[in-house]
């Protein structure tokens, strides 16, 4: 006879959907979709950043990408736990809106490693795949600049990133205290053995050489930068994750 | 080389994986897990990560492996190292990597059978358009299949 299928956990993901972007008084997030931006929290992002001369945040509408941008080093979901750790309970992400954190420094080195997307933005970014927006989405675009010489050296965008991050946790503050029952979808997924079946392992070859060729786990909120640690500073070491501790946003791209 | 604009996984990306998403919902595998493992600068360095990703499986009594690499040059020389080191210990491996025109294995060996290149542009080339050379729900699919395959003809 078959075994049956075993469950180990589970994780729920529940979506809510942006249809506004504008800019507000404060950053936040309101139950009918309308995403709040207050451009005034960039002097507080900064403040314990030395290493960023400064930053700059645009609203990008769905189909408005006809304009000159700087090196793409990442795309970012606002997603928060709510409830357990990464892999397991609750988490709350956005859907229709994502967060393009770009890079340069002052004399103009722009924070890419080899090859860079900096150029007008319908021509640097293919939409619709898993890792970057629909044509549908709305995108904040937040740009830093950085001191001269830091474009390409691991502190300098590092800094951009952890400046990013705080930027999102305000959003995450927000989205953890929204009701689940408005969400717009639901997503169960259960971390399961199925015995007798064939035992598959994924294997994630990820970046570990250096500025902009790094890759961070284990932060606190999902897809986050704070309380995470570098592949690098593992040694480069083979991690292993539960597919739910993946799927919930254990790896944030540095790069 | 490294990671070019067009191939590299953004953090949106490892959220929405669709390698993953494709094998833990195939209920005729039992998906153990992901193994995330980095590339580093020193050759030895490159063999000893590689090894060491190969021997888990080993020990977790993997029947196959499907590895995904971020980048291509430079860390073709772990990705192929670690395929090695998965042939030798008779674990069957399919993969996912950019090649295209510019980016072939730097390094080759007879365990990269069941590499899928995953190329998307026109021309094969490493853009700086972020995201064309990702990969994407029919690459997963073409490479779990063919590891099932692989699976069975090496009656793993």
């Amino acid at each position: 006879m078959e075994e049956k299928e075993k469950q180990l956990r589970r994780l729920v993901i529940k979506a809510f959907h942006v249809n506004n972007v504008q800019e507000g008084e404060e950053n936040n997030i309101t139950p009918d979709g309308v995403l709040s931006v207050d451009k005034s929290l960039i002097e507080g992002l900064m403040k314990d950043e030395p290493l960023i001369e400064s930053i700059d945040i645009k609203i990008i509408e769905p189909g408005k990408h006809d304009f000159w941008t700087n090196t793409i080093m990442d795309i970012i979901p606002v997603s928060a736990k709510v409830l357990g750790k990464l892999g397991e309970g609750i988490t709350h992400t956005l859907t229709g809106v994502y967060v393009m954190l770009t890079g340069v420094d002052t004399v103009g080195k722009q924070t890419h490693e080899f090859g860079s997307s900096e150029g007008i933005l319908k021509e640097q970014l293919y939409l619709n795949r898993a890792g970057t927006p629909s044509d549908e989405d709305y995108i904040i675009s937040f740009d830093v600049t950085l001191k001269a010489g830091m474009g390409q050296e691991r502190p300098g965008p590092m800094a951009a990133h952890r400046a990013c991050d705080r930027f999102i946790q305000t959003y995450r503050d927000k989205l953890k205290k929204m009701k689940g029952d408005l969400c717009t979808e639901r997503h169960e997924y259960y971390d399961v053995v199925r015995p007798g079946k064939k035992k598959v392992l994924i294997i994630k070859q990820v970046a570990g050489q250096g500025a902009m060729y790094d890759t961070w786990l284990f932060p606190q909120e999902s897809s986050g930068v704070e309380g995470g640690r570098s592949i690098i500073d593992m040694g480069n070491m083979p991690v292993l994750l539960t597919p739910n501790e993946y799927r919930d946003g254990i790896i944030r791209s540095m790069q | 080389m490294g990671i070019g604009p067009s191939t590299k996984e953004t953090t949106l990306h490892h959220f929405r994986d669709p390698l993953l998403n494709v094998v833990s919902s195939d209920e005729e595998l039992d998906l153990l897990g992901v193994l995330v493992v980095g590339t580093p600068d020193d050759n030895a360095d490159k063999i000893l990560v590689g090894t060491r990703a190969a021997v888990m499986a080993e020990c977790m009594r993997a029947d196959g492996v499907i590895i995904s690499s971020d980048g291509w040059g430079n860390s073709d020389v772990d990705y192929a190292n670690t395929c090695e080191q998965l042939g030798t210990r008779n674990i069957p491996v399919t993969g996912l990597k950019f090649s295209g025109q510019n980016g072939g294995f730097v390094v080759v060996n007879k365990y990269l059978s069941g590499i899928r290149d995953i190329n998307k542009n026109a021309e094969g080339l490493e853009s700086c358009v972020v995201g064309e050379n990702n990969a994407v729900e029919l690459d997963a699919r073409a490479v779990t299949a063919m590891l099932k395959l692989k699976m069975r003809r090496e009656g793993a």
